[in-house]
């Protein structure tokens, strides 16, 4: 079974607690995963997607001077690269969150989507479908072999 | 044969170009959807998102139509999912207005074909499953049948 660090995306955008709302704001529309995450002398310590200052935008009317620390959602779930993806499903299934650190030594490593994780079962199992239609492939010659061919072959050896 | 109506978010939300950033983003949160569609005579021209209402505030805009996105294309309910994976994957494009008889019936992003293909595979898994266990009891029947174990035991 592959494992989170397979399929995690390792260039994430990182802020400060102290970076203000703004900031975030520009950076999350220039990042294509639509989430950042914000760091403590390089441990990560919260999360913030675009929800979250969509959200904000809604309260505060469209000032966006505060800084990240009153929205952002913390503490973080996190996975490890060393995480196996169904383990990582099952986490996705229960927290339902769609987004995940991968934290590896309480540093920031990667990024893993609910998105990704399940696209990559899903091609592991287009594999694991291959092997078993090669084993029914085998199965369904050998019940030919036994309805058809058994017994003109033992009459011909017989006889 | 999975088909654009059968992974369909039904409840679509549309919104006017002229319509304020600020209403889109209390329908975004009020429905909890991460799109809605801009619509003229009930036809989708525009789709707008999470990001570009933040765009939206850093620019200072106030009107959708400044904002929103025509990185789209609409489909209709019998699209396969295999067409629309493929758009998906080849040209980026993650919204999939569904149109039918000229109105809107419903709307595909990346999550509803990404819901889909789980769907699909444990379906799939499933089938393949019973068939291979099927052929497996007839296979394990019929070697013992011919093995000289039978002949050891029944005599």
């Amino acid at each position: 079974m592959a494992r989170v660090s397979k399929i995690m995306l390792t260039d994430v955008p990182t802020l400060k607690k102290e970076n203000r709302i703004e900031d975030a704001a520009r950076l999350l529309t220039k990042t294509e995963n639509g989430c950042l995450v914000i760091v403590e002398n390089d441990v990560p310590i919260g999360i913030l997607t675009e929800l979250d200052i969509v959200r904000h935008i809604k309260s505060a009317k469209g000032s966006l001077k505060q800084p990240i620390s009153s929205i952002m959602s913390s503490p973080i779930t996190f996975m490890t690269p060393h995480t196996k993806l169904d383990e990582a499903l099952k986490m996705i299934d229960t927290k339902r969150f769609r987004k995940y650190p991968v934290i590896e030594n309480n540093r920031l490593v990667g990024l893993a989507t609910k998105n990704d994780v399940v696209l990559a079962i899903s091609d592991n199992m287009k594999f694991h479908r291959a092997i078993q239609n090669i084993v029914l492939i085998l199965f369904v010659l050998f019940e030919l072999f036994v309805f058809i061919l058994y017994e003109p072959l033992k009459q011909y050896l017989g006889g | 044969m999975i088909r654009a109506k059968n992974m369909m978010t039904k409840e679509v939300i549309a919104i006017s170009q002229n319509s304020s950033i600020m209403e889109a983003a209390n329908l975004l949160l009020s429905k909890a959807v991460s799109n809605l569609i801009v619509v003229e005579k009930s036809a989708p021209i525009a789709v707008i998102s999470e990001r570009d209402v933040i765009t939206g505030i850093l620019l200072k805009k106030s009107k959708i139509k400044d904002v929103m996105s025509k990185n789209f294309k609409v489909i209709n309910p019998n699209t396969s999912f295999n067409e629309i994976s493929r758009l998906l994957r080849q040209k980026q494009i993650t919204r999939f207005p569904v149109v039918q008889d000229n109105s809107l019936i419903g709307i595909i992003t990346e999550s509803d074909i990404v819901e889909a293909t789980r769907d699909f595979t444990r379906f799939h898994q499933v089938v393949q499953d019973v068939i291979l266990t099927v052929f497996g009891i007839a296979t394990a029947f019929f070697l013992f049948y011919f093995s000289p174990l039978r002949v050891w035991i029944f005599g």
